[in-house]
């Protein structure tokens, strides 16, 4: 082919052609980004309005009373419990204040743990006393049919969590929890989230 | 401009997946359940359309130097816009594909179609060979993703049709082989695909040498 000849020619360091170049590529770069940013602008709501409502949703499913409960928006000083968090073995996404007849029951803690696939983000409800009132996941890639059995909360996985606390000690599979067959390293990595959302609540309160 | 040989050759002389072999990564990614492989499908005819005729409008004007660069920047656009368009009006859509609408941008069918097409041709036949690349590019999706969920989980049409969006049972859960939604299952149901393409392209050819 005549452009592979061409490239292995000395590249021409004609100044003229060199800014050539740079000025296509520039032009080219800055109308396609005005595009995106009108796209972005017409987007952006409805793509925040989808989130939040992913996100309440994921917080109702874990609380003890879904009706009579709202939510805060996402707690903005979040730097101990996400320290406390990554200490026990996941990250700290975000932290909402779980309010129910107006007065404070607990949080809604969104970690992000590693699975066998890639990242799990679940959600963690804590109580006021600090103990697991549910856990339910929002995103995964686990492998279907074998770690979205966790996922999927099968034989109970998940709800085995529900009424833990920090006076449970860290929690392990194998001693104080129960995995899916065969899914033990997606099992380990919501033990490790539900872990990290206990230590997030407690350097919360 | 051939729209007939162009329509051929992207469903099935130069089809961009069994032929070409290209896009494999999406390939065996989503073909995992039916309403996947349309979403993608169909997200990657829209992305190689307009890019076709973006860079086949703009061919005169992009030194063959940067053309490379100048390809990923439209493309990236594209990509961009219709994954936030996606993910605003079809949420479904988007959590199921996740990461892979992106990962669009690096999806060779649109690159080498750049390449090999649209940087060469005239704006009405990029915009015709989009079309039709994006419909061979489809198709397939679409086959892998009735053969890979049949196997695998025993349904049709998943996240489309059936209670709740889970396809019609066919099988009955127990004869489902588990392993044909991974990734292996993707490359033998992918594998058999391309050997049959193979031999029915090659068998008229066989036919009429040996007549001579």
């Amino acid at each position: 082919m005549s452009t592979e000849v061409k490239t292995k020619e000395k590249v021409d360091m004609d100044p003229k052609y060199i800014i050539k170049l740079t000025v296509t590529l520039f032009v080219t770069c800055v109308i396609v980004a005005a595009l995106l940013g009108l796209v972005d602008n017409v987007t952006r709501d409805k793509i925040a309005a989808i989130n939040w409502e992913n996100t309440v949703a994921a917080m109702k499913a874990v609380v003890a009373d879904p009706d009579a409960t709202t939510f805060s928006d996402a707690l903005e000083d979040i730097e101990a419990p996400a320290a406390a968090a990554a200490a026990a073995g996941a990250t700290l996404d975000s932290v909402y204040e779980v309010q129910a007849g107006g007065a404070s029951a607990g949080y809604a803690i969104k970690v992000v743990a590693s699975g066998s696939q890639g990242n799990i983000e679940m959600m963690v409800g804590v109580d006021g006393e600090g103990a697991v009132t549910g856990v339910s996941i929002v995103k995964n890639s686990e492998t279907a049919g074998i770690g979205s059995k966790v996922m999927e909360n099968q034989n109970g996985v998940l709800d085995q969590f529900v009424g833990k606390s920090a006076a449970d000690g860290t929690l392990v599979v194998g001693s104080n929890v129960d995995a899916i067959t065969g899914a033990t390293v997606s099992s380990k990595g919501v033990t490790a989230g539900v872990n990290a959302a206990l230590a997030a609540a407690g350097a919360i309160g | 401009m051939n729209l007939k040989k162009q329509f051929m050759d992207g469903l099935l002389y130069q089809n961009p997946v069994l032929v070409q072999v290209l896009g494999m990564c999406s390939t065996m990614a989503i073909t995992t359940s039916f309403f996947n492989g349309l979403g993608m499908g169909v997200a990657v005819l829209i992305i190689l359309t307009l890019s076709n005729v973006i860079i086949s409008l703009i061919r005169k004007i992009v030194p063959d130097k940067i053309r490379i660069a100048m390809f990923i920047v439209v493309i990236a656009g594209f990509v961009t816009m219709v994954d936030l368009l996606i993910q605003a009006f079809l949420p479904a859509l988007a959590t199921s594909l996740g990461v892979f609408i992106p990962l669009i941008v690096v999806n060779c069918i649109i690159l080498g179609r750049a390449e090999a097409f649209s940087y060469k041709n005239g704006v009405a036949a990029s915009f015709f060979d989009g079309i039709f690349q994006g419909i061979g590019y489809t198709l397939v999706l679409l086959a892998m993703c009735i053969i890979r969920e049949f196997l695998g989980a025993g349904t049709f049409g998943g996240g489309l049709l059936g209670p709740g969006g889970k396809g019609i049972t066919i099988l009955p859960s127990q004869f489902p082989i588990g392993m044909m939604t991974l990734p292996v299952g993707g490359f033998l149901v992918l594998g058999a695909l391309i050997a049959l393409m193979q031999w029915a392209l090659n068998r008229p050819k066989k036919n009429k040498e040996e007549s001579k």
